[in-house]
């Protein structure tokens, strides 16, 4: 029995070149019976943690290692490390090279390897043509510096020579004293695989598969070959088989050695160790926190967590979050900690998240899994535009040696894998185009040949049936690494002697060649560092507070007000945190959120998991009673009582896994992580039927399992767990009780903060203005770059009657100034400057250009936002007096001369005047908001004689009757749970109407949908609960309408189109 | 002159039986996005506008023809357009990037007048596929606002005012932008500025609006730059005898082939392309053309080029009564530096040359063929016969990749490789012994396998067999290529053997 391992093996993550997924390669090795793998991508290490988890599942023994690829004309080399310590070279040499070369590239000369060697089992790869002096000399120079390090590959590749070729490389190796070693050099891990192989070389070299010719290889023969056929192509040097185990033997190393003996001591000042440091952080914040004392089942709970955390020597890891968040806060910089770690009565006490572990069952499994020894996770949410500062600490506390970002691998979807494959095979543009329109996003789908037929393409061709089949074998391949978020990887030892830098796209970012799933099968050590849009909004609510009614609050505090509940469960929640989508919205006025908990369970129940899985249903019929709550048995019971025996959280399905399904918690996890990235392995299958077989076996309907099984399918990629939903209801809470008590400076902060949630500025104005609220336009002498709170009263008046009800509790003071930063285009310095000379105020144009210095452009920006009402002149008057303005703008050009140079000797011009329509269209077009009025208000006469309702007469009509709604377009929303249902959003100017388009509709409209900007819908109306849809049967593109607003009557029509100044409506997922 | 559909139109008519009312979309990169660039009556009926991008488009219409771009090629339309105008007045100019003005005063008569001329001018071009409005008027600003944004029409002498006080702004020929700029001053028609004082319209909109608007309303001249002629190589003699005979007409292409040559060398260019116009005295025009592998300028050599090809026209040139003028012309021509003579001039290069192109004249350009190397591993694929005139600077050659002392591929490939039977060692060894055309051979020496696997994406049937090439010598000293079709085990169990080329 013959025994070889493959050591010269090119995954996927060879972008473009390898045509395998490293765990289908470690699979076949596990079929053919190799006795051991050899990872070796082109000057990456980024596929070999996939390989050593994959391989750990089936028994492989892997070698990690890597193809160094030589910008020097040097042959390739595989290299592979014996020890840890050589790994570390390994890694630093490529680090080097990455940090000499662009974005995902690497430039590496002979000489580098040189210094790095040490420890290094190298084996040339031989070019095709051999050269055998060079060759020799090469040998020769690589013996010096690595003595006994040293192979020489052969291949057979089957290119005609092979037989001269292996008796050319076996002298080369006995005359340089080196030994030959049998490699069969794979690309892929099967033969079938050859034609992805082809496409993936057409895409990386630009050309099309006809015009690829010899770019391509000869034949499918570099696919993994079983221990009898390698002896059989080597019969010639038998030895050069046997020579494989040889090497794998001394290819020791093993990634398990990065555990997280690598995470930083963490040592604090005056503490022996860093548990101890820890247990006094805890029993301080305790103090804190439980000013009465805790009670006893906390009391419990923080021993047990402290024991734990002991006993796994994560004290470290918690001191690093706790030191992160308390420079966060010595800044003033808000911040909130989430994650499985996260609501634990120690970080409760550390400060790191504010829910109080009193209002929530904490699940200890959840927090740290002994018997799992994964690695806690905790992620923390900071101030989006503050983030950056918290970055800078961790990279300046820790070195840039010992911290840096994880990667992100971004990888094929649908639309670009079609892309990509019909350019290989020469499609049209168009046809290009057709395909890839047929999918939605980020779809990980690939285009079946329905949607090829409904593209407009013969589904029969057979081209075109080839390139959706390669498509979709190509969805779920890596092409290149991007930078996480925020995921920081901190090391003892320098991070680049644990896994390679790379420079990212960003300027001075660099990125490590790992992803979080990498990271976390490793055991390294990470903190999510995240930047949130809530966050800097509840900061800038929370100064306004202070500053202006003398109110302090912070995240901690949960009052439970009757009154913000009363207002949730109106559904009344724009620019709430999480809460103010139109599927959030249609759930609040069912769910009817009383208390902390129910905001926990609302957030977490509108996502994909389970809405896949159907759970939302059945939770709402038995929260509504209309169902009894019963369990499917009692083991479950323990597990699903607080949420009324359905499976809500992503702990819940891992539970039922465990307890329901027989599966060991490793597997359970591995369950879970698989789902993440199911497309990608396929091995999702083995898992469903031994879920569904374990639990019906256990006595559980099969339904019941199916959909379990679903609703762990739908988790995938946006799992929710519980201990997340907790720290967001948090923020939901904190937000709606500013809202409810606060609109203005609920406004203003949000204003702000934006881009962020839902909703747009014109929104925001609009919502708070029905709460009453004052807002007031922006001015050149009023405003500052941020809007502001001003003097002013509640205007009880503009309380829409929807909201009649929160009169007593609104403690609204202040009126709203726009800020500056609302005017398009116009830029933060110049804001400021503003800011800064205004004094008593601006008396002219010139007072303000002269004193201020803007530039031309500047102050027409401003003209065109209606800026300068205070100074008595319109939109109009204000351009042609900026216009006029000399222009040259050089501040040199501005002193006294230029002042009495430029006479007003100009002869007055009478300009026409702006019609209130227009007034609004510029508004919009540079303010993207109109206090004057909503542009439907115009529209009214013609929208009534085509039998168009008000939106605010909705409610009043009742389910089933068909009516016609229209309005601007403000979001269409296609969650991808909701078969492929769409949510479009009308405003007119009375409210809000919400509609649905069924997909059939959708299609027969589908240009209407997409690019209409002003709409009307006709279907019939669905009111439950309060929740008002109109279903579409009709939809009505009436855009052309607009330009009546901006001349009515005028034959020639607007020059500059009206529509295009409309929002065009943003689209979610 | 607009030819409002330039682009469309130039892809709609090129096509035989292509629906005019189906909407087309031209998509042009505009910073790095695709945009629509211009649109057939249907798409614009549709609402797409130009500027849209092609996603969003595409979106609302998944069908939508699209096509690319090509400035280049409506450039050389619209030049070829108003070429075609020159039946009408000498003075064509051009207004890119749609537009043509013709300077018709003083011919309109010969047309009818203006108004039949602006209609003559539109029905002609609608029957070769190109839709257009035509004004005419005294000013150029005048007529081009009016054929854009108004009535297309001859406008009245006179008439200007009137006319233009009703169009928009954009109708003065002015930068978007600016029309964009006026519109926010309230400013939107002709009428609405021209009683405004000038000179805070100067300081607010440029003087070149100011320019714009005089210009339109004749208060300053325009001139129209004509189209420049295109630098033509041609030589001509007229006969007041015409000429029939071969000889002299042979001898009259060798004269003016001598004065073309001296007009190609003072530009320093040789020509590719000649063309002899032989004007008979009744009418009939013969136009003989040639073609040359490399630039060429020589008198004596364009003569034997033309003898070639008229000895294989034949009775085709018949000269009736005579020729009474010959025209000689360079239809293409291409950059042909002076040679440095050297004293040992090796002229074997230029003979090859002058060998292929007379050939090529005497038996037609497709039938003189060389062969150049293809990029494509498949053996009966790796040579392609081209005209041996045709310039194919551009091809890649291989170097031979395999260790060989030999040539890896035979000397002679058969176009149909022979079926043979052969007994070889399972799955991939070399043939022992092979029966070709009936004798059978004992194979002393053999190397490969060489395995090429066929090209998957060009078969239909999913069938396409791997081949495994070997070299082979036999006892008798014949060496030959053959192949195996089919990989043992993987993809047939019984494979058939082929031999498909000789080595020497």
């Amino acid at each position: 029995m013959v025994a070889y391992a493959e050591l010269s093996l090119t995954t996927n993550f060879s972008f473009l070149r390898g045509a395998s997924h490293p765990e289908e390669l470690v699979a076949q090795a596990g079929a053919l019976g190799l006795a051991g793998l050899g990872v070796a991508d082109r000057n990456s290490v980024a596929g070999v943690v996939r390989a050593h988890s994959a391989a750990k599942a089936v028994g492989l023994k892997i070698a990690a290692g890597a193809r160094l690829v030589f910008s020097d004309g040097t042959p390739d080399i595989l290299a592979y490390p014996c020890d840890r310590a050589a790994w570390g070279r390994l890694t630093q040499l490529l680090t080097r090279g990455k940090r000499k070369a662009e974005k995902g590239d690497c430039i590496l000369a002979l000489g580098d390897l040189c210094d790095f060697v040490e420890g290094l089992s190298l084996i040339v790869a031989p070019p095709i043509r051999i050269d055998a002096d060079k060759l020799a000399a090469l040998l020769a120079r690589l013996k010096q510096i690595a003595p006994r390090s040293v192979w020489l590959g052969a291949s057979v590749l089957y290119r005609g020579d092979d037989e001269r070729r292996l008796a050319r490389l076996a002298e080369v190796a006995r005359d340089a004293f080196t030994p030959l070693i049998a490699t069969n050099d794979v690309l892929y891990h099967a033969p079938e695989r050859r034609s992805l192989q082809d496409v993936i070389t057409c895409v990386r070299e630009h050309v099309t598969i006809e015009a690829a010719g010899r770019r391509l290889q000869a034949n499918a023969e570099r696919h993994l070959k079983g221990p009898e056929e390698m002896a059989r192509l080597f019969r010639a040097i038998p030895g050069a088989v046997a020579e494989t185990l040889r090497f794998f033997d001394r290819c020791r190393f093993s990634l398990d050695e990065l555990k997280k003996t690598e995470y930083p001591n963490e040592t604090r000042q005056g503490f022996a160790t860093p548990q101890d440091a820890l247990v006094a952080h805890a029993q301080e914040g305790a103090r804190r926190r439980f000013p009465g004392g805790m009670i006893a089942k906390i009391r419990e709970g923080l021993d047990k967590e402290l024991a734990v955390t002991a006993e796994l020597q994560y004290a470290p890891y918690f001191l690093t979050v706790h030191d992160i968040v308390a420079f966060a806060r010595s800044q003033g910089i808000l911040c909130q900690g989430r994650g499985s770690a996260a609501n634990s009565v120690i970080c409760y006490c550390l400060g790191i998240t504010d829910v109080d572990p009193q209002k929530i069952d904490l699940l200890f499994e959840r927090f740290v899994s002994a018997e799992r020894r994964e690695p806690p996770d905790i992620d923390v949410d900071f101030e989006h535009e503050r983030r950056e500062e918290v970055i800078q600490y961790i990279y300046k506390k820790y070195g840039r040696d010992h911290a840096g970002l994880a990667a992100t691998v971004i990888c094929y979807r649908g639309r670009s894998a079609i892309r990509d494959v019909g350019k290989a095979f020469g499609l049209s543009e168009d046809a290009v185009g057709a395909l890839s329109g047929m999918l939605w996003g980020w779809s990980l789908d690939g285009v079946d040949e329905e949607d090829a037929g409904r593209a407009g393409l013969n589904p029969a061709n057979p081209r075109l049936q080839r390139v959706l089949a390669l498509a979709k074998a190509l969805i779920g391949f890596p092409r290149h690494l991007s930078q996480h978020v925020g995921g920081f990887v901190i090391t003892r030892s320098p991070l680049d002697a644990v896994v390679p830098i790379e420079n990212a796209a960003m300027e001075d970012r660099t990125v490590i060649e790992w992803d979080k799933d990498d990271l976390n099968d490793l055991n390294i050590l990470k903190v999510d560092v995240l930047g949130l849009g809530m966050l800097s909004c509840l900061r800038r609510s929370f100064d306004l507070l202070e500053a202006h009614y003398g109110v302090k609050r912070d995240l901690s505090i949960q009052d439970e007000e009757r009154a913000v509940y009363a207002m949730i469960q109106r559904a009344d929640t724009i620019g709430v945190f999480q809460i103010e989508s139109r599927a959030q919205m249609s759930m609040l006025p069912r769910l009817r959120p009383k208390e902390f908990y129910d905001l926990v369970i609302e957030v977490a129940i509108v996502r994909p998991g389970p809405i896949q899985g159907d759970m939302v249903h059945p939770y709402l019929r038995r929260r509504q009673g209309l169902e009894s709550v019963t369990y499917p048995s009692p083991e479950l019971k323990a597990i699903l009582h607080k949420t009324l025996g359905v499976p809500l959280f992503q702990e819940h399905a891992m539970r039922i896994a465990i307890v329901a399904a027989g599966f060991a918690p490793s597997e359970a996890d591995r369950l879970r992580r698989a789902m993440a990235t199911f497309k990608r392995v396929g091995t999702i299958d083995s898992f469903r039927n031994k879920f569904i077989e374990g639990m019906t076996s256990r006595g559980y309907a099969r339904d019941f399992a199916e959909r379990c099984f679903s609703q762990i399918e739908g988790f995938g990629e946006y799992g929710f767990p519980e201990s997340h939903a907790a720290s967001f209801a948090n923020l939901v809470y904190a937000s709606a009780w500013i809202k409810c008590r606060y609109p203005d400076v609920f406004a203003c902060a949000l204003l702000n903060s934006l881009p962020m949630g839902f909703y747009a500025a014109a929104q925001l104005v609009r919502d708070a203005e029905e709460h009453g609220v004052e807002i007031r336009p922006v001015d050149i002498n009023f405003s500052t770059w941020d809007s502001l709170l001003e003097k002013g009263a509640p205007q009880w008046d503009r309380l829409s009657p929807r909201h009649a009800s929160m009169r007593q509790g609104i403690r609204t003071g202040r009126a709203v100034r726009l800020g500056l930063r609302k005017v398009v285009g116009f830029k933060e310095d110049d804001g400021k400057r503003i800011e800064g000379v205004r004094g008593a105020g601006f008396d002219s144009i010139r007072d303000l250009w002269l004193r201020a210095g803007l530039s031309p452009s500047a102050l027409e920006r401003l003209a065109k936002a209606d800026a300068f009402r205070s100074l008595g002149l319109s939109r109009r008057q204000a351009l042609w007096v900026v216009r006029g303005l000399r222009r040259a703008g050089d501040k040199d050009d501005l002193p006294l001369l230029a002042r009495a140079a430029t006479p007003a000797l100009e002869p007055d011009v009478a300009l026409p005047q702006m019609r209130l329509g227009e007034e609004v269209v510029e508004d919009y077009r540079s303010l993207e908001l109109s206090l004057k009025a909503h542009p439907v208000s115009f529209l009214r006469v013609d929208l009534e004689r085509r039998g168009i309702l008000r939106h605010e007469n909705l409610a009043a009509i009742r389910s089933g009757r068909v009516v016609t709604v229209a309005g601007l377009v403000l979001v269409r929303q296609r969650p991808g749970s909701a078969n492929g249902v769409i949510f479009m959003t009308l405003e007119d100017e009375t409210g809000i109407a919400n509609t649905i388009v069924w997909p059939p509709v959708f299609e027969t409209f589908r240009p209407v949908v997409l690019g209409a900007r002003l709409v009307s819908v006709t279907g019939r109306l669905q009111n439950e609960y309060g929740v008002i849809h109109v279903v579409a049967d009709r939809i009505d593109d009436l855009t052309p309408l607009l330009r009546q607003l901006a001349a009515p009557a005028d034959p020639v029509g607007p020059l500059v189109s009206t529509a295009a100044v409309m929002p065009k409506g943003r689209n979610f997922h | 002159m607009w030819l409002r559909r330039l682009a469309t139109d130039r892809i709609l008519r090129g096509r035989a039986a292509a629906p005019a009312d189906l909407p087309l979309a031209i998509v042009g990169e505009i910073k790095n996005a695709h945009r629509l660039t211009a649109l057939n009556d249907a798409a614009a009926a549709l609402g797409l506008k130009v500027g849209t991008a092609l996603a969003d488009a595409r979106a609302m219409y998944p069908g939508l023809a699209v096509e690319a771009a090509d400035p280049a090629a409506d450039r050389l339309l619209l030049g070829a357009i108003a070429d075609w105008c020159d039946r009408f007045t000498p003075l064509v100019g051009l207004d890119p990037p749609d537009g043509i003005i013709l300077d018709v005063t003083g011919c309109a008569h010969l047309f009818g007048g203006e108004s039949d001329l602006c209609r003559d001018l539109m029905r002609r071009l609608a029957i070769q596929g190109f839709r257009s409005r035509v004004a005419v008027a005294d000013t150029v600003g005048c007529a081009s606002a009016v054929a854009r944004y108004g009535t297309p029409a001859a406008v009245p002498s006179g008439g200007v005012r009137e006319i233009l006080l009703p169009l928009p702004l954009a109708a003065l020929r002015i930068a978007s932008d600016l029309v964009a700029l006026l519109a926010e001053a309230g400013l939107r028609k002709i009428a609405d500025v021209i009683a405004l004082p000038r000179a805070p319209l100067a300081a607010r909109f440029g003087a070149e609006f100011v320019r714009r608007l005089d210009q339109a309303f004749g208060r300053e001249d325009e001139p129209i730059t004509p189209r420049l002629p295109v630098p033509a190589y041609m030589a001509e003699r007229r006969f007041a005898d015409p000429i029939a005979l071969e000889a002299d007409v042979l001898g009259i292409i060798e004269h003016l082939g001598g004065e073309l040559s001296r007009l190609l060398q003072a530009r320093g260019e040789g020509a590719r392309r000649l063309q002899v116009a032989l004007f008979r005295a009744d009418g009939k025009v013969h136009r003989i053309e040639v073609g040359t592998g490399e630039p060429v300028r020589d008198a004596a050599r364009v003569r034997r080029l033309f003898a070639e090809r008229l000895a294989a026209v034949g009775d085709a040139c018949d000269p009736g009564f005579g020729f009474d003028v010959i025209r000689l012309s360079a239809l293409a021509t291409e950059r042909l530096d002076p040679v440095q003579t050297g004293l040992a001039r090796d002229s074997g290069e230029a003979e090859l040359s002058h060998l292929v192109d007379r050939l090529s004249a005497r038996f037609g350009e497709r039938r003189v063929q060389r062969l150049i190397p293809q990029n494509t591993h498949i053996p009966e694929l790796a040579v392609a016969a081209v005209p041996a005139q045709a310039k194919s600077a551009r091809f890649e050659s291989y170097a031979v990749e395999q260790d060989s002392l030999g040539p890896v591929r035979p000397i002679r490939l058969f176009e149909w490789p022979e079926a043979i039977e052969a007994i070889a060692a399972v799955p991939d060894g070399p043939p022992v012994r092979f029966r070709w055309r009936r004798v059978l051979h004992e194979v002393t020496a053999a190397e490969g396998p060489e395995r090429i696997a066929m090209e998957w994406w060009r078969d239909d049937k999913g069938n396409a067999l791997t081949r495994d090439y070997f070299r082979v010598e036999s006892r008798e000293g014949v060496r030959v290529w053959l192949y195996r079709e089919g990989l043992y085990g993987r993809e047939e169990t019984q494979p058939r053997w082929f031999l498909h080329g000789l080595f020497a």
